[in-house]
């Protein structure tokens, strides 16, 4: 028993698998490339059933491909089949049967049929709740299209499926249901022994019945007693099933309205209250299935361990013949097949690995600090550990997962706790709520985006169809069907929604997370996009957005310069200039650059800060790379950048933030970004002067008061000058003599040294001309000192704003 | 990764018993224009690393990459500029094909736009790039050929006309694809001075490379 997932141990995982129907090898599809294999096709389809909630419906939690184009279900599988019990009480059958019909309503509401009904797919539990089973076959598959097995257990199929007139239609449950409670109510295996083939003829010989169909049932498998014996209401109920012709048969909705039910319609709200109670309690089942596989858990193993997936030697996977034209004979006769067993996994792996949790620890309380505290000092330990690992701790995740479902549950106003906790790290099962939240997304979003028009041509659609088949492919869920349609969708919307803007290559790549991360929840993809492009690439996507490019790599390179002087000497005097290699990094926001699986773990980061942050994860890959950089000409530098080798993204990030930390927010300020609340007294810069890195007056003052240690002034202004006042501590430095072209930092004298040691100090020059401060900071960057910026509007500013921190040196 | 595979071709070309020291190593700097998705960056890998990649990531600005290949006794060394296709990327174009020496301007058989667009790009490159460029229009995925648009015929005379080198070309066959890149390195003028006096500054620093002692005595002599 483990405390901390409150419940009884019913509740386990079902393991089903089947193939996918293969595609002939070597068709093509209409643009010359690979048809899309049906297992990505079922994959991309599929997900949507995870979202499918109802306590009358297993939830969907995995599907896995496998080799061969091998499909593996996972789903939560609570109880004993229907088929396991015999003998049930009328009152227990109506109770099943009720539950029934509200899955299938459930599901049609969704536009979804089972059409896979049967005893073995209605699952029980020792309490009586019926859960739904295996209910996504045949839509996953696409109606069965997408597999060359036939879905649906003939005994149990309505007439009209044989015949092949509105097979999907919703009434085909109705039938499946009638025959199979039918069944109950007869405590008779209905056709036993019957063999398969026989059995369509049975079910098709129904209708030239002359009784109802349930009394001719009841009377071929010699059973009318049990069926005189039935109440009146019963058999009407089975006879709205029953009904050969689908319009005289009634829906699962109007079932549901059926006077037999009437007792549980009125007990309803009470136990509706209940399940309230029920689902605050409970862990939910997706969350137990993603801790189970931490622990350890794998479906594929245990599907293998009960033999139903068994490895085969290659040998016996070659074709028997193969012609000329690439068509294949005789090969893999298991791929028809679906295997209708199911492999019941029970949790204990979890439970093992949770067991000495308190109970208490599923309600981390929020409003007091105490509780987040207690919380604290559990995973302390573990928050040190790098985050691969921590990601795969099940215990840690437990904690991380419980604390953010709550904070999630109260957003937005848990938003700064949310970006607290974010600042540790984001656990990957929730990742996709917290970046939204991140990025402030709120109010009706499904809304908005159901407003905007996602079908109308437009002159970007070419340009999007190429786009979409190239972007982040390697992913099954970005590759398939559904995939391509959505990530068309958002782009459209996008596009529609944002006037001023343009489609450019690249915006796939940046929405591609998006959609990856919230794959059935569209319009929250779509708030996430809008949100992230105004913050980190405002006009970015203008139609002319070459100033506004120009501006960013400017500042790149300016950002480089005083982070590291040698390697941004060395990139200028090679000329290799950021326009050449950065431009894909910076507008897709290195979404083009990285595999999502980095990309996801930088922007864990990146959302976390301003739209300068990009600058400084360009220099820390530039960092990675920079003894290959520092030791090449042009050519091998490009070269290295057109086939980026391998990052390590969790250096990269933590360099980024410790540069970050380390930069002045007005060293990296654009004229372009959208934040401009800090350019408050920010003037245009003299032409010329805009290639150095400079300081505005108000961090100046800041680093001053707040971290003095850190600041070393250089005065540039005659001595006359100096003597009169400067800032305490200063170095005077005279301009004029200076030897611009001696780039040698001991040139200029003793007093220099601390410039030529500087480790963790920012080098601010002031002087009178905004032209020799350029000159200066660029002299002094040549002779590779760390971090030197010029004051905006140098001594004057100085005088004007703060003329009281002007003092005699002596 | 690309950097190792490249200079080990480069090198193991250069070495060949025939192309001893005596041979001449020429420098060209060479341009892919045309239309997104009509398959440039999957020319390049081909001719460079022999490779086809079906879902090949689309270009944001432009990429590089070398290959080298052996002409009689001459040693060619292409500097591959592949750029963006998307129209909007247009103005980043002249920055990659100034100081070019060839140019291959790509259109996919199975899209009459990729085509006129084709055009356009010899027409600005006539206008624009160096006078001497030599161009090659290549008509891709010729693989597709049941699903044709535009014939072989059409292309040949406007290639004629404009007096380019023309070939029907598939990164997914390989067909062509070395022959067209050798075509280029055959009709490049051997015995004049790589990177020519009319290139700017940026274009002519793509020219210029570490070897330039050899260049201006020994390559093209
Ligand atoms: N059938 C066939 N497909 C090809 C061929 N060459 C390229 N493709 C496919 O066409 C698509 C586009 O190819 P790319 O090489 O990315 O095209 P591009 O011209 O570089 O496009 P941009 O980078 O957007 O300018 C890819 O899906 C390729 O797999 C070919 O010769 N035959
Ligand atoms: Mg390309």
């Amino acid at each position: 028993m483990c405390p901390a997932l409150l419940e009884d141990d019913e509740r386990c995982l079902g393991g089903t698998t089947f193939f996918a129907r293969s595609h002939p090898v070597e068709l093509c599809g209409s643009n010359g490339l690979p048809l899309t294999p049906n297992s990505i096709t079922i994959y991309g389809r599929s997900q949507f059933l995870k979202t499918i909630e109802h306590s009358n419906l297993s939830t969907y939690l995995d599907i896995i491909r496998s080799k061969h184009e091998r499909i593996v279900v996972v789903a939560e599988y609570s109880g004993e089949p229907l088929s396991n019990r015999n003998n049930l009480s009328l009152e227990t059958v109506k109770k099943i049967l009720y539950q029934c019909l509200l899955g299938l309503c459930h599901i049609n509401k969704l536009g979804l049929v089972h059409r896979h009904l049967s005893p073995d797919n209605i699952l029980i539990t020792k309490d009586e709740n019926v859960k739904l089973y295996n209910y996504g076959l045949y839509y996953m598959t696409d109606s069965g299209r997408n597999v060359s097995f036939p879905i649906g257990y003939p005994k149990y199929l309505a007439p009209e499926v044989f015949l092949g007139n509105n097979p999907n239609g919703v009434k085909v449950d109705s039938w499946s249901l009638g025959m199979i409670i039918a069944e109950c109510l007869l405590k008779q295996n209905i056709w036993s022994g019957v063999k398969l083939a026989q059995c369509l003829r049975k079910v098709l010989s129904l209708i030239n019945s002359e009784t109802t169909i349930f009394e001719r049932i009841a009377r071929e498998n010699n059973c009318l007693k049990t069926y005189e014996a039935l109440p009146e209401v019963v058999k009407d109920f089975i006879d709205s099933c029953l009904q050969i012709y689908p319009s005289k048969r009634k829906t699962p909705e109007e079932l549901l309205q059926h006077t037999l039910f009437e007792e549980f319609l009125k007990k309803d709200l009470v136990s509706k209250e209940q399940k309230i109670y029920n689902s605050v309690t409970a862990r939910k089942m997706d969350e137990l299935y993603y801790l189970w596989q931490l622990a350890g858990g794998d479906i594929t193993m245990e599907l293998k361990k009960q033999g139903l997936i068994r490895s085969r030697p290659p040998i016996l996977s070659v074709p028997n013949l193969v012609v000329l034209l690439g068509q294949i004979f005789g090969r893999r006769d298991m791929a028809g097949l679906l295997d209708l067993r199911v492999v019941k996994v029970p949790l204990d792996t979890l439970r093992q690995r949770l067991c000495h949790i308190p109970f208490t620890a599923n309600y981390p309380r929020l409003m007091n600090g105490t509780h987040i505290q207690a919380q604290d000092n559990l995973t302390r330990a573990a928050s040190q550990l790098p985050l691969i690992i921590r990601e795969r701790d099940t215990e840690y995740q437990f904690y991380r997962i419980v604390l953010y479902e709550r904070l999630l549950q109260g957003y937005p106003i848990t938003r700064d706790a949310i970006i607290r906790e974010a600042h540790k790290d984001i656990p990957p099962l929730v990742r996709g709520r917290v970046w939204a939240a991140l990025l402030n997304v709120s109010g009706d979003i499904e809304r908005r985006y159901q407003m905007i028009d996602k079908e109308t041509p437009t002159h970007t659609d070419r340009q999007i169809e190429v786009d979409i088949p190239r972007c982040h492919q390697y992913s099954e869920l970005l590759s398939s069907g559904a995939g391509h349609q959505r990530l068309q969708r958002l782009l459209k919307a996008w596009v529609r929604d944002n006037p001023n803007y343009v489609y450019w290559q690249g915006l796939d790549s940046l929405t591609a997370p998006f959609l990856f991360l919230n794959f059935d929840n569209e319009a929250r993809a779509f708030a996430c996009i809008s949100a992230f492009i105004p913050k980190y690439l405002h006009k970015f996507f203008l139609k002319d957005n070459s100033a506004v490019i120009q501006e960013y790599l400017g500042k790149f390179s300016q950002t480089i310069a005083f982070h590291d002087p040698q390697l941004a000497n060395h990139l200028k005097s090679i000329n290799f200039v950021p326009e050449l290699f950065a431009i894909p990094w910076f507008l897709t926001m290195f979404s083009h650059v990285f595999p999502l699986h980095k990309i996801l773990h930088l922007w864990d980061k990146l959302l976390l800060g301003d739209s300068s942050f990009p600058l400084l994860v360009g220099l820390a890959i530039l960092r990675q790379l920079r003894d290959s950089l520092l030791t090449s000409g042009f050519n091998e530098c490009i070269l290295l950048f057109s086939d980026l080798p391998e990052i390590d993204i969790e250096l990269c990030v933590k360099d980024s933030m410790a540069m970050y930390y380390k930069t002045p927010a007005s060293i990296t300020y654009r004229s372009h970004q959208l934040d401009q609340s800090k350019a408050t007294n920010w003037i245009d810069p003299e032409p010329g002067t805009e290639k150095m890195p400079r300081i505005s007056i108000k961090d100046f003052m800041n680093l001053l008061q707040n971290s003095k240690q850190n600041v070393i002034v250089v005065d540039l202004r005659n001595n006359i000058q100096f003597e009169r006042g400067a800032v305490l501590g200063s170095i005077n430095i005279p301009f004029t003599s200076v030897q611009l072209s001696h780039t040698d930092i001991m040139s200029l004298g003793p007093h220099a040294e601390p410039l030529a040691n500087n480790r963790d100090s920012i080098v601010v020059i002031i002087g009178q001309h905004d032209q020799n401060n350029a000159l200066f900071t660029e002299f002094l960057i040549s002779c590779r000192v760390l971090r030197v910026c010029s004051l905006e509007g140098g001594i004057y500013a100085l005088r004007s704003t703060a003329p009281h921190i002007l003092v005699p040196p002596r | 990764m690309v950097v190792i595979m490249v200079t080990m071709a480069s090198r193991s070309t250069a070495q060949r018993p025939n192309g001893s020291t005596q041979g001449k190593i020429c420098q060209f700097k060479l341009v892919l224009l045309g239309e997104s998705a009509v398959g440039k960056s999957s020319l390049v890998l081909r001719f460079v690393k022999g490779q086809f990649h079906e879902y090949q990531e689309s270009t944001i600005g432009a990429a590089f990459l070398t290959q080298t290949v052996c002409l009689d006794d001459t040693t060619v060394k292409f500097e591959i500029w592949d750029t963006a296709g998307q129209e909007r990327y247009h103005s980043l174009a002249p920055m990659y094909y100034r100081g070019a020496q060839a140019a291959i301007v790509v259109y996919d058989i199975t899209n009459q736009d990729t085509f006129v667009r084709a055009t356009t790009w010899v027409k600005e490159l006539q206008r624009q790039a160096s006078p001497n460029i030599v161009i090659a229009l290549a008509g891709n995925k010729s693989d597709l050929g049941n699903k044709r648009v535009v014939e072989f015929d059409e292309a040949q005379t406007y290639a004629d006309e404009n007096g380019l080198l023309f070939m029907e070309t598939s990164a997914k066959t390989a067909m062509n694809v070395n022959d067209i890149f050798l075509a280029i390195a055959k009709k490049l003028p051997k015995n004049e001075q790589t990177g020519s006096a009319g290139t700017s500054g940026q274009g002519r620093r793509l020219v210029e490379v570490e070897g330039q002692k050899t260049t201006t005595s020994n390559c093209c002599k």
